[in-house]
């Protein structure tokens, strides 16, 4: 046995998707159900278009959202939140720029007493004062804590700077933001945004009747409108640096808008992203990190919505090699444009990612969340047959031709605080 | 219930083994009776250094990474005081490239100078990151020496400061790695798509020839009961003052851990908790308040903390949290909140099992508490805990002499 010679193995080139079953409720409400689970838990998605470029004042979608379950005057969120706790239910608020909702989690037993609270305390929503109050409280103290993060500011700092700070993407909150907040305004952005028919995921076995309970309740919306926000944004190039005095790490964001999913180089432009920095054996990571110890970890990633797609590499290094470390991630960008990938790091990227799907969509809970990302994008269900199948056919060439089109130094916005 | 075969190799090395027939997946878990209890304490932070180090090249292979993600792999690792994990997740039938991977390592590390200078400013950057440019970032480094007198628990797995990692020497890291990393002092759990005999078979192969190596026994000094309050106060620049207490307890295997975890629950998990409705909805003193157990291994904490509403003082807020904790042991539970509680943990233990991963770790981790048979006990512990449980729990833990309070003030 030669310990220094690898054992043989196999990379899958397909992926067996399951995807959940289609049920149509009332109204335009579409229910969609993984229901083969082998054990008792159940999770239950409700999501509406209510993220926050829906609303007309900062923070709104944010707190209506926060406030859902925080019932009425004759229905307090105590008594809300004892019952469902006491049905051992957890639920979590869900919110983006896009949508926003809330998740249900219990188990099968429990599943029609949980969501009867929450469609009971749903259905008297008002948001009142005292309840807004206390939340407003809690959310200041954390939104101060949050702001002596480097890399918070640095993130903060990015977004305006890559959207335009009037957008619908490119807003960011401050502190006055808070006081201007009031229940009326609440109310209107649920009444316009929670009144319309809700997408709902549920995974898990549920009662028999469950579904018509959820047919039940999807009587009480109006069929949705689609409204087309259509966006416009305009990025600042170069570079922002906000100084923090007493900070010992400087948090660095590179970026630029992209594409959306169905960009013909979206997939090859993912692969180049995880050569670039993309997972733990990234040549970022690889200088960065492992041979220069900037930095405890490095990373870049595409972002996509329903109007927009960005890339960025974000990090937290030593505040006395910040620009090293800069002049270090554009290098890296540079070696990928100047010479192509050698076959043995092309090979090992593609089997990492190939096991990286396999990943992805293990269990149920997993599957339901490559279903939404496939019907969000509006992409074809043959979606991750084509990732695959693009990753297969991705060459040196083509992923040199790619650096050179996207890793534009001109075209980065650079920012750093610390 | 989760179920397991296990065999053990003759130098030592403990396997179990977990069959998944519904994942195409594997996933191969070590667990490495080492963590920062071991240490010498002019030299802390070592375990988790070197785990760092366990990444940079063995004996015989350059790099651990590249060829497990050539196989379609993933894998990581954590550190806490009482063991160091690595877990290998990867393709269902590359099983046998992570135990290549894992064998090679336990076998002997490639101790370059080049990996050990590197990693020394990885942590240093992890330790700033972390526990020096956050807010509140610190407070275990300061908690920590204020419980524990006599117990290596008495610093935190980061190390108790940046010099210790900065002055670690190649003759610390070999002597490290050869009293701690033994197959004999290891559990290994392989979890997946897998079959039996053919795990076994490659166990053997890779891992049937690694010397047994001296086994570490371990001596630690005993922390002695603790009888007094003890108390500190320090200034830091963050938001607003905050506030942590720590009150020792048993060891994690004991049946005061499910007690603890549940008052834990009842006290600080979720809006309906007695925190949250008291101590922030109601008196409006804190925006924060929570309230969890350590599981430290050989002497648990029950940690409550908690932010204070600005123009709160330090007196009113600790009032406050004395009279909730008081209450516990003055008035019986009543049973729907018991109930409420021990739903919560039946829901929330149902979904942790779901990932495989989870599963094998669990697995891992009770196997080296020397108490595998009890991995699928843990429901029944939780069912079995009655109000007079809780109420003796904060009569006799919950109390000033056994608490050590942190303060920090907001510059």
């Amino acid at each position: 046995m030669d310990r220094t010679l690898s054992p043989k193995f196999v990379i899958a080139d397909q992926l067996d998707l399951i995807f959940p079953e289609r049920i149509e409720l009332k109204n335009g409400c579409v229910l969609y159900w993984m229901k083969d689970v082998k054990d008792e838990a159940v999770k239950l998605d409700i999501d509406w278009e209510a993220g926050t470029k829906y609303q007309d004042q900062k923070l709104i979608s944010s707190f209506t959202n926060k406030l859902l379950l925080s019932g009425s005057e004759e229905l307090s969120s105590k008594q809300i939140d004892e019952e469902m706790d006491f049905y051992g239910g957890f639920y979590q608020m869900q919110l983006d720029k896009d949508h926003a909702g809330i998740t249900l989690y219990g188990l099968t037993e429990n599943m029609n007493d949980i969501f009867s609270v929450f469609s009971k305390a749903f259905s008297v929503a008002n948001f009142p004062q005292n309840e807004l109050d206390k939340e407003r409280t809690i959310a200041i103290e954390k939104f101060k804590i949050e702001q002596q993060k480097v890399k918070v500011i640095c993130r903060q700092l990015f977004t305006p700077n890559l959207f335009g700070a009037d957008t619908a993407y490119g807003q960011v909150a401050e502190l006055s933001d808070f006081d201007a907040l009031n229940s009326d305004e609440l109310r209107r952005f649920f009444n316009t945004h929670y009144k319309t028919a809700p997408t709902l995921f549920l995974t898990g076995n549920v009662n028999k009747d469950f579904i018509e309970v959820l047919r039940d309740w999807s009587a009480n919306f109006q069929t949705p409108i689609k409204t087309n926000l259509i966006q416009e944004f305009t990025q600042t190039n170069g570079r922002v640096h906000h100084e923090k005095v007493d900070a010992i790490q400087t948090a660095i964001r590179i970026g630029r808008l992209m594409f959306d999913k169905k960009h013909p180089d979206y997939f090859g432009f993912q692969l180049l992203n995880t050569i670039y920095g993309g997972y733990f054996g990234s040549r970022l990571m690889a200088n960065i990190r492992e041979d220069k110890g900037y930095t405890y970890g490095i990373g870049s990633g595409m972002a996509v919505m329903q109007d927009a797609g960005y890339f960025f590499i974000a990090t937290e290094v030593g505040k006395d090699v910040k620009d090293d470390a800069v002049k270090e991630i554009f290098n890296e960008m540079n070696k990928l444009k100047e010479a192509p990938v050698s076959e043995e790091e092309l090979t090992k990227v593609k089997n990492y990612m190939l096991g990286e799907f396999l990943r992805q969509a293990d269990g149920p809970m997993a599957l339901i969340e490559v279903f939404k990302n496939i019907y969000y994008n509006k992409l074809p269900k043959s979606y991750y047959a084509d990732f695959i199948q693009a990753i297969h056919d991705a060459t040196p060439q083509s992923l040199q031709d790619l650096a050179n089109k996207y890793f534009v130094e001109e075209e980065m916005l650079v920012v750093t605080a610390g | 219930m989760i179920e397991f075969e296990k065999f053990e190799l003759d130098n030592g090395l403990k396997v179990i083994f977990h069959q998944d027939l519904t994942t195409p997946m594997a996933v191969v878990d070590i667990v490495y009776n080492v963590g920062a209890r071991d240490e010498n304490e002019n030299r802390t932070g070592f375990a988790h250094l070197f785990e760092h180090l366990m990444f940079g090249g063995s004996k015989n292979i350059e790099n651990f990474d590249a060829p497990l993600q050539m196989a379609g792999g993933e894998c990581n690792a954590f550190t806490n005081n009482d063991i160091t994990n690595y877990y290998d997740i990867l393709p269902a039938q590359n099983l046998e490239t992570a135990l290549w991977l894992e064998s090679d390592r336990m076998l002997e590390l490639a101790f370059t100078p080049k990996s050990l200078e590197v990693q020394r400013n990885v942590v240093i950057e992890e330790f700033k990151q972390r526990y020096l440019n956050q807010p509140y970032g610190d407070v275990w480094l300061e908690l920590r020496p204020l419980i524990y007198q006599q117990h290596p628990y008495k610093w935190a797995t980061i190390g108790k400061n940046i010099d210790h990692i900065a002055d670690a020497t190649m003759e610390d890291v070999k002597s490290f790695f050869f009293k701690h990393y033994s197959p004999s002092n290891a559990t290994m759990v392989i979890g997946g798509n897998l079959d039996f005999d053919e795990v076994k078979e490659l166990v053997i192969k890779w891992f049937g020839d690694i010397p047994a190596r001296e086994k570490y026994e371990r001596k630690l000094s005993a922390e002695p009961a603790q009888n007094e309050k003890r108390e500190k106060t320090i200034v830091r620049d963050v938001p607003s003052d905050a506030i942590y207490m720590a009150f020792r307890m048993a060891e994690r295997t004991s049946p005061d851990f499910y007690v603890g975890d549940l008052v834990s629950d009842l006290l600080g998990r979720g809006k309906s908790s007695r925190f949250f409705q008291e101590l922030i909805t109601e008196k409006k003193l804190f925006t924060q308040a929570s309230a969890y157990v350590s599981g430290g291994w050989e002497d648990g904490l029950f940690i409550v903390s908690g932010q204070l509403t600005s123009g709160v003082s330090f007196s009113e807020a600790e009032e406050a949290i004395w009279l909730e904790l008081n209450k516990l042991h003055l008035n019986p539970i009543d049973e729907r909140e018991l109930t409420k509680v021990k739903n919560k943990f039946k829901t929330s233990k149902v979904f942790s099992e779901q990932p495989l991963m989870n599963r094998v770790m669990n697995i891992a981790l009770f196997d080296m508490m020397g108490k595998l048979d009890e991995v699928n006990n843990e429901l029944q512990k939780y069912d079995a805990v009655t109000s007079e449980n809780i109420k003796n729990f904060a009569k006799y833990l919950l109390i000033p002499e056994n608490s050590s309070t942190l303060k920090i003030k907001a510059k």
